[in-house]
């Protein structure tokens, strides 16, 4: 087992209470200073994404295993600790929550509606997401997950644009009901554990039986799997994204779906390695229908958000046949998708935002020759799209190839379809690119200025990291490989 | 020699009873001063609740019991009636001439639940419950123009009577066949008389008495009319502080039951399944709040029936870590509705619109309260449908949990509803500005702090309930 050496510096703590001293702060300030709410948000977030910076170089990942692990008794009678800690797989989820939360708020730079009550709901939500990924105790990861779903309402609700109302109510059923088989999912494990501990490490070491595993993977794999966006589960997220505002869709499609597919991970993989073996067939099958299935209904779309909530789905559906791999490889890659696909999907949703602020529309056929009249702005939406089809020199090339080996090679039919999936998901985003940002010009959008150095600002930091970490993939792929290789071989 | 020290908190209620009785039948009353005395003495009686926390023994021939459990649903009960005292400043909804009336029934019915939580024979429970019963059956058409309300008060009286005929029927039944009226001998001799139709169909009565209190299904038809009929803190006191006396009730008839057999939980876990089903897919279709909020309660009865039926030590303190955040959340819905509606007249959901804006503490505190009784982390209410889940699951009942959880979701529909309304809609028509005055004040930030901390830092109170549940063996 890991060595649990208590933190010197409780950095995650600190991380955690960055967001949530945020919320209280923002709560304290008047209405009408809008601008000095914003300042407050953007010093906030600029600390979580230090931290994480930080932790992310502290981190190390020849020793791997479990660091800066803090650990408290909470409620005696159930076993319950606030425990965190942070291995190769949540501290790459950690930097990416900060990196999107950052960039969110500079996007939101220009909003005027109610601009205190959204960024203290942004803080609750991010705090529950920061919660989920550096949990190592049952109760607490469901408890962050709850948190990180219930702000999304009036986030989409208030703020957002087409359909909110029905946008809103539907994502926060379907998520809660997933929640509702999460629940059941974790206490029937704590039940049989028969330790009276929800520590996850501790039930891993307990092990479970072969029938109680297969019960409760399901429970665990369905209710993660909602928000992962798993085919057929996935209705809510297309029209969630569309119905979000622009900062919302890019926490919400970049970081809050990843919440989904780290609990498979996480909780769901780790604590039931039998019921994953029983129930891989059967995940291998929905990740890959999910990968062709989004790709064909994206290529129908007229409306750019939609076009971008379908390649989630795609997207998150090779996450998926990663896992189902259960090789070092796809894992890895699976992982590594992860933060490239939300730092991605951060990206495009950014993108579309500035385009619909100045445009007041997101119809592809109402758009067109973009390219000519905002050039940078368009930029930022075609390295996105580039990204999203696997070009190499960007993030998404590694993670999508080490998924793609990995499963031709596990699930020889199924790799080969998801791969031909990848081929229709390159048409679309092309197709795309081709009718948004060239082919003929809209005179209705000669006069829209481009993308100012300061609303660019969030839309660089993203290219950058995409870049950086194509370039150089090891720097994040050692990382998690420090936490997956024995995992794989625990399994 | 009797110990009358156990008996302090409802010698202290009583009191308090005779006090208002003398001012209702002063000629001359000052409605403002006699608010102020009422909080004052319901404030004091939860400080003598308190301090008689640590009591124990047993009186009247020992068919009344003092004990832990007993003691912490006091003060559960007199921390109920304290908060619904404290915002009757503006007692709208009753006529001025009858305010003293008001609170003595108040404090009848209080001392009425506070015999019932110790209650251990059967004889005494339905005096309690009669007690209580006909303080609530006269404050329900207490209401200004009654007229338009008397029906809901025959009807919860007919539905009322009713239930206690068939209760005391299943007391003789009960009586009949184990030759005592101590609950704990029969509890203890029924489990080897199940074969007899006799004992089943005495228990099954029993209970249904206990149900109609808690509103559980099918006993639960009164609860919405009355909800509606009544006078705000009429209701907002059947809501809370009555429904918690009920739950007491039915946690300590079972809990002397030991591990019932396999019929008798099966009959239990029906009655919950239906009842949180009904409650959540009825409640959705309502317009009126304080109805939505009687289907949600009926829901509410299923889910504390799924850690009472568990039948564990863990089951029963669960049970009564819940019925503490029922009480709180609960509470906090209703104080919103009192104040929004000042004038007494029952709230629609569409008049909540706008609230955010006229009164944000008003606001926070119904959502809160709303995200409390839909199981929201890290509110109150989803720690105590945790811990009841977690003791249900021990036994094995996953299919329940599961069948629990989706019933949660389903009532997250409606109480969104209500909260969009208060966030999100724009009022159609311009509502003045709510009135908020120093105790509704600080008794909303209380509520919100309470909400907040309990679900967060629920340890002590595990502790407590536990200690509580421990106590009724």
């Amino acid at each position: 087992m890991t060595p649990m050496e208590p933190a010197q510096f409780p950095i995650l703590s600190t991380i955690l209470l960055s967001t949530l001293l945020a919320l209280l702060v923002i709560l304290f300030i008047p209405e009408h200073r809008t601008r000095l709410i914003k300042q407050v948000s953007l010093g906030f977030s600029a600390v979580g994404l230090m931290l994480c910076i930080a932790l992310y170089f502290a981190y190390d990942t020849e020793k791997g295993g479990l660091q800066f692990v803090e650990r408290v008794l909470w409620v005696k009678s159930l076993g319950i600790y606030y425990f965190n800690a942070v291995d190769g797989i949540n501290l790459p989820m950690l930097v990416l929550t900060s990196v999107v939360l950052f960039t969110g708020v500079l996007t939101m730079w220009e909003l005027e509606k109610r601009v205190k009550e959204y960024f203290a709901l942004t803080f609750l939500l991010v705090a529950g997401v920061y919660g989920v990924f550096m949990s190592m105790d049952l109760f607490f990861i469901f408890v962050w997950y709850d948190v990180s779903l219930f702000p999304m309402y009036p986030l989409i609700a208030i703020w957002g644009g087409t359909r909110k109302e029905y946008g809103a109510m539907k994502l926060t059923l379907y998520l809660l009901a997933g929640s509702a088989l999460i629940l059941p999912g974790i206490l029937y494990l704590w039940v049989l554990g028969g330790a009276g501990t929800f520590d996850l490490f501790e039930l891993q070491r307990i092990g479970f039986t072969v029938e109680a595993q297969r019960i409760a993977f399901v429970l665990l794999y369905l209710g993660f799997g909602i928000l992962a966006g798993v085919w057929p589960f996935h209705t809510w997220s297309p029209v969630g994204h569309v119905a979000a505002p622009t900062a919302v869709s890019m926490i919400h499609a970049g970081v809050l779906m990843k919440l989904g597919a780290y609990g498979i991970l996480r909780v769901g993989m780790t604590l039931c390695p039998e019921g994953l073996v029983y129930w891989a067939d059967l995940m291998a099958l929905l990740a890959t229908i999910g990968i062709v299935y989004g790709a064909f209904v994206g290529l129908a779309q007229t409306d750019l958000k939609y076009v971008i909530g379908y390649s989630s789905v795609s997207h998150m559906g090779i996450v998926g046949l990663g896992l189902a791999t259960m090789t070092v490889d796809g894992i890895n890659g699976a992982v590594f998708q992860m933060f490239s696909h939300g730092i991605m999907t951060a990206l495009l949703f950014s993108a579309v935002g500035y385009i619909y602020d100045r445009t007041h529309t997101k119809m592809i056929p109402e758009l067109g020759g973009l390219s000519k009249t905002m050039p940078v702005a368009s930029a930022f939406f075609i390295i996105a799209a580039f990204c999203g089809i696997g070009v190499p020199c960007l993030a998404s090339f590694w993670a999508e190839l080490l998924v793609f080996i990995s499963a031709v090679k596990t699930y020889p039919v199924r790799g080969v379809f998801a791969v031909m999936g990848l081929v229709v998901s390159a048409l679309f985003m092309l197709r795309v690119v081709q009718k948004t940002f060239y082919g003929e010009k809209n005179e209705r959008w000669e006069h829209i200025p481009d993308v100012p150095l300061f609303l660019a600002s969030p839309r660089i930091i993203l290219v950058g990291i995409l870049v950086f970490f194509g370039l150089f993939p090891r720097l994040i792929l050692d990382v998690i490989q420090s936490a997956v290789v024995p995992f794989v071989n625990s399994l | 020699m009797m110990k009358w020290v156990l008996f302090t908190p409802e010698l202290y209620y009583l009191l308090m009873a005779g006090v208002f009785f003398w001012c209702s039948i002063q000629r001359h009353l000052n409605v403002r001063r006699l608010y102020v005395w009422a909080v004052v003495l319901s404030g004091v009686g939860l400080v003598v609740a308190v301090a008689a926390a640590r009591c124990e023994g047993t009186l009247f021939f020992d068919s009344y019991r003092v004990d832990l459990f007993s003691q912490v649903f006091k003060i559960f009960l007199a921390l109920g009636m304290f908060w619904v005292v404290v915002v009757c400043s503006e007692l709208k909804g009753i006529d001025a001439r009858r305010h003293a009336e008001f609170f003595f029934l108040l404090a009848v019915c209080t001392v009425a639940m506070m015999m019932l939580v110790s209650a251990v024979e059967l004889l005494t429970i339905y005096i309690a419950l009669e007690l209580s019963s006909y303080s609530l059956y006269l404050l329900v058409p207490m209401r200004r123009r009654a007229d338009e309300f008397v029906e809901t008060g025959v009807k919860y009286f007919m539905i009322g009577s009713t239930a206690s005929a068939f209760m005391i029927f299943g007391f003789s039944y009960l009586f009949g066949i184990t030759g005592t009226t101590y609950v704990a001998e029969i509890m203890a001799r029924l489990p080897g008389l199940f074969h007899e139709p006799a004992a089943v169909i005495g228990l099954v009565l029993a209970l249904g008495g206990f149900f109609f209190k808690q509103a559980l299904f099918p006993f639960h038809m009164w609860a919405p009319d009355v909800y509606q009929g009544a006078a705000n803190q009429v209701t907002t006191y059947i809501a809370t502080t009555s429904k918690i006396a009920a739950a007491a009730m039915v946690i300590r008839f079972i809990g002397f039951a030991g591990e019932g057999t396999e019929a008798f939980v099966m009959l239990l876990m029906v009655l919950s399944v239906v009842s949180m089903t009904f409650g959540n897919l009825v409640a959705i279709i309502q317009k009126d709040v304080k109805r939505l909020l009687a289907y949600s309660s009926i829901a509410h009865a299923g889910y504390m029936l799924v850690g009472i039926l568990s039948m564990t030590p863990r089951g029963y303190a669960s049970a009564v870590y819940y019925a503490l955040a029922y009480l709180i959340m609960n509470f906090a819905c209703f104080m919103v509705i009192l104040k929004v509606a000042d004038d007494g007249h029952n709230l629609q959901i569409k008049e909540l619109a706008g609230l955010h804006k006229r009164s944000p503490l008003l606001a926070m505190t119904l959502m809160l309260g709303l995200f409390g009784l839909a199981g929201i982390p890290p509110t109150v209410g989803f720690t105590g449908k945790f811990f009841v889940f977690a003791a249900a699951l021990e036994k094995g009942y996953l299919l329940l949990v599961i069948i629990a959880m989706i019933n949660a979701t389903i009532s997250l529909y409606y109480y969104l509803i209500v909260i969009k309304a208060a966030y999100l809609l724009e009022p159609v028509r311009e509502y003045g500005p709510v009135r908020v005055d120093r105790w509704t004040r600080s008794l909303s930030i209380v509520l919100v702090i309470l909400m907040i901390y309990v679900g967060i830092f629920p340890d002590k109170f595990v502790l407590l309930a536990e200690a509580a549940a421990a106590a009724l063996r």
